[in-house]
């Protein structure tokens, strides 16, 4: 079986990269107690994936990792078990049991939603007063960051929602491993709409706050629960 | 913007983030008002340097176990991160709670090594503290250091308030509970000092005074005041089986230079190389039982969830049951996957057949360290290697399928002559040698013979205290002879510029006066000395004529017997007496023999029980445990913190 668990990557730890947070997550389970499976071969290691990794800087409250695990759990034993072991920048919250022939997360995984949180409320203003315009274009112009290289690409297909309140961004976005609508992309994007100058420093918090997957019907729902 | 703005603006820029945001697993620190007394623990390096020095974990554990203490951790910021603080008036903060220095009733440093001390520096003025104790007021913290280089604390006594000589673990909580009796009585900052200075252990710098002759040696130095002893007396840990050990520390999420728990087997070590100040300043040896480091390793184990765990000590080879430690370990932490990194210089023929069992050795390189390369000079520093032992050592790893073989030795060590270099490629030559009589079909492929040389610092409380390092231009020569001679296929050869050397050199064995080269340094911008990328020597250089003191006085210099050291008022265990003896063998390249065959008199049999050896009672080795090892049940695991409750 394979326990699926949904975990918070805090404000505090934003700037730990996607291996490291890794690393945590394998000492974590080690720390656990858990009866997690290891993969066989010279240095054997936990087999936990994750869903998608998550940019430096950037903070996530729902996160997946999904573990294998060598004898059958209970989700309140994963739970129990993990944050007792985990540091409180990455606590878990839900956790689900799967059978070892659930697809795996990366496949499924669909979009993202975010939150661009604005230091700056002026600034944040003239950003949020940009969406209508941007999302009335036929195409928004961006350049992704790929394994071959940089690539122009259109994002305008891969915003799904997109508005504004306060000071805060809320985005809807393509997360595939081929179509990805990443923050920086979308920043880039409304920052041109808005007209604030290169130069000018837009100061942020990247909130990643849930992870999609799309059911039989074609509606987003959140992939733990697919 | 306030200040936790201009942190989080500061860390979306620098390098690393991560190195000052702390928030790791177990280190959970109290609230602010939860304890009265507040502690920072200073390490004067890189957040990955400190955060893989076990001396840290244990004094950051023991402060914090206590109800009436925390403790939080600071580290030098590297250069991007310091030039973003100064531009935004940013202070130097702790990394748990994010207060300024300043605002601790103590600061500690630990002092592992005298290249860090500009760092000592930059801290305390980043931090918002007066840089020179006589500027400190009444409200200032209490800044106070500890380690190895407080043997010799002079170099550095115009920037700290108290020194902790001999085993932090003892004396540290003796210390903080002097200060916080000051902040709960009102003492004044002086008389919480002479306070401090009748702790056993406790050195306070502005109670003494310095008298110099006219060609620049000692001519005395005394107490200013009744509180202070003439002598300092180092601390010692009464029994090393059972002192504090955390069981729950730290685990970084970034890479740091020793990522897995450290186990410490033993501490000091009986073989008196002569050049070795961590061999003369932490003796006796004393061992670690076994029952007591299953038990902290599981511990460890459990609490941190690393997957490796390393044994640590000067000698491990020498621990008296070191194959049935590892064994045990193995035995215990197979299916946890947990692997056993071992000293690599006992690789006998037991433990050869429980490895290849497990597979748990990973075969990266073997390192010996013969020091010297002829017989004659290894007598010198009296390093109980021969030539048959080494070659033997690296037949036995050939055949065992290792490939790569590490040796390590000093240049410019006393006597040392041509004939001695020489001997140094000779030795590469028949280790390169051995390699090739194992038959190529079971021999692993990619010979490597990796030949190091680091410069010789002499070091106070050593037999070598006395002695001249060479001076630049001869280094510079004898490695240039060394690239020559080392011209052999399969070998390189590593060699560091001598230049780190010599300072360290000068502030080993210095004394107060050098306090001022080093402020001036600091104010010239020496900082991260130790990192090569950020070393100014010349600026060094100029510093030193800047305060009107000549280097080599300190560094190039042989002393008279006689001579009155800056540290000889502290009673480091080793006697003076008894290190002039050895210097006078040494001259006879006459070998003193282990410890363990007998007690040479170097002055810790002058405390009774404290040296297993030198009890004629007891002529035999301080027998760690009774063997087969088979507790009843798990050990009781809150033993270790409820020691202090
Ligand atoms: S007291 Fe004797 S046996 Fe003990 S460390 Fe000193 S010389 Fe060695």
């Amino acid at each position: 079986m394979r326990m699926l668990g949904v975990f918070e990557k805090g404000e505090r730890i934003r700037h730990i990269g996607h291996l490291d947070i890794q690393r945590a997550v394998q000492r974590g389970l080690r720390r656990s107690g858990l009866p997690v499976a290891y993969s066989n071969g010279f240095n054997p290691h936990i087999l936990v994936a994750f869903a998608s990794a998550l940019s430096t800087g950037a903070c996530g409250l729902r996160e997946i990792m999904d573990v294998t695990m060598a004898r059958e759990v209970t989700e309140t034993e994963f739970l129990t078990c993990m944050n007792r072991a985990m540091p409180p920048e990455l606590r878990l919250q839900e956790a689900r049991r799967v059978e070892d022939r659930h697809p795996a997360l990366t496949a499924s995984l669909k979009a993202a939603m975010y939150e661009l949180r604005f230091r700056d409320a002026e600034q944040a203003e003239k950003l949020i007063a940009a969406i209508p315009v941007l999302m009335k274009r036929e195409t928004v112009p961006a350049v992704r960051k790929t394994k071959s290289g940089l690539k122009e690409c259109d994002i305008k297909p891969w915003i799904y929602a997109l508005r504004g309140e306060g000071s805060v961004v809320y985005a809807t976005m393509a997360l595939t491993e081929r179509e990805a609508c990443k923050p920086p992309m979308l920043l880039e994007a409304l920052r041109r709409e808005a007209g604030i100058p290169e130069e000018e420093e837009v100061r942020l918090l990247v909130v990643r706050t849930s992870l999609l997957g799309e059911n039989d019907a074609g509606v987003f729902i959140p992939l733990e629960k697919l | 913007m306030n200040m936790n703005d201009r942190i989080e603006s500061l860390l979306e820029k620098v390098q690393k983030a991560p190195r000052y945001t702390g928030g790791e697993m177990n280190t959970q620190v109290k609230g602010w008002d939860e304890a009265p007394l507040h502690f920072v623990f200073c390490f004067p390096d890189t957040y990955e340097v400190g955060m893989s020095h076990l001396g840290m974990k244990i004094l950051t554990g023991l402060i914090n176990d206590q109800s009436w203490s925390l403790c939080e951790r600071c580290f030098m910021p590297w250069v991007d991160m310091m030039e973003g603080m100064k531009a935004q008036q940013v202070p130097l903060f702790s990394l748990e709670s994010r207060r300024p220095l300043k605002e601790f009733d103590v600061i500690g440093f630990t002092l592992m090594y005298e290249m860090s001390y500009s760092n000592v520096l930059a801290m305390l003025e980043m931090g918002g503290v007066p840089l020179e104790r006589r500027d400190r007021g009444e409200s200032d913290p209490i800044v106070v250091a500890g380690g190895g280089c407080a043997s010799n604390p002079e170099p550095i006594s115009d920037f700290i308030d108290a020194f902790m000589i001999g085993a932090g673990e003892e004396v540290m909580l003796e210390l903080n509970r002097v200060i916080l009796d000051r902040k709960e009585q009102g003492w004044t900052r002086e008389e919480c000092l002479k306070r401090l200075a009748q702790v056993e252990g406790v050195y306070v710098p502005s109670l003494y005074d310095a008298e110099y002759n006219e060609d620049g040696t000692l001519k005395s130095f005394r107490p200013n005041c009744p509180e202070a002893p003439a002598r300092v007396m180092k601390r010692y840990v009464d029994n090393f089986d059972q002192a504090y050990f955390p069981t729950r520390t730290a685990v970084p999420y970034t890479e740091v230079v020793f990522d897995r728990i450290t186990l410490e087997i033993m501490r000091g070590c009986t073989r008196g190389c002569r050049f070795c100040q961590a061999g003369m300043l932490y003796r006796p040896v004393r061992e670690r039982s076994l029952e007591t480091l299953v038990r902290q390793a599981e511990a460890l184990v459990e609490s941190t969830g690393y997957e490796e765990i390393s044994l640590s000590s000067l000698s491990s080879g020498d621990y008296s049951c070191l194959p049935e430690l590892i064994r045990e370990l193995m035995r215990r932490m197979k299916d946890k996957r947990v692997s056993i990194s071992l000293p690599s210089l006992r690789i006998d023929s037991v433990l050869k057949e429980s490895l290849e069992e497990t597979q748990q050795v990973k075969k990266s390189s073997l390192t010996f360290a013969p020091e010297a390369g002829t017989q004659r000079l290894r007598d010198v520093i009296n390093k109980g290697v021969t030539e048959e032992d080494l070659i033997e050592k690296a037949r036995d790893a050939f055949e065992g399928g290792w490939s790569s073989i590490k040796l390590y030795f000093m240049d410019g060590l006393p006597t040392e002559t041509t004939e001695d270099l020489d001997g140094i490629a000779d030795l590469a030559q028949k280790v390169v040698g051995e390699y090739f009589k194992v038959p190529k079909a079971t021999r692993a492929k990619g010979l490597r013979v990796t030949v190091s040389c680091s410069t010789f610092v002499p070091k106070p409380h050593t037999p070598f205290q006395w002695a001249a390092q060479d001076t630049i231009p001869v280094i510079n020569e004898k490695q240039e002879h060394l690239r020559e001679v080392l011209k052999i296929k399969g070998v390189n050869f590593n060699w560091h510029a001598p230049h780190l050397s010599y300072l360290e050199a000068c502030f080993s064995r210095g004394d107060r006066r050098i306090g001022r080269v080093l402020k001036r340094a600091y104010e010239r911008g020496c900082i991260l000395d130790g990192w090569s990328d950020q070393f100014k020597f010349d600026e060094w250089m100029a510093a030193f004529a800047d305060c009107g003191l000549d280097p080599a006085f300190y560094a190039n210099r042989v002393r008279a017997k006689d001579e009155l050291f800056p540290w000889d008022f502290l009673d480091c265990g080793v006697t003076k007496a008894y290190l002039w003896r050895e210097k006078e063998k040494s001259d006879r390249a006459e070998i003193t023999r282990d410890c363990r065959q007998g007690c040479n008199g170097c002055g810790i049999q002058r405390f009774p029980g404290l040296c297993a050896y030198a009890d004629p009672k007891r002529n035999q080795a301080p027998s760690p445990s009774l063997l087969p090892y088979e507790p009843a049940e798990k050990p009781e695991e809150d033993q270790a913190e409820g020691r202090n409750a």
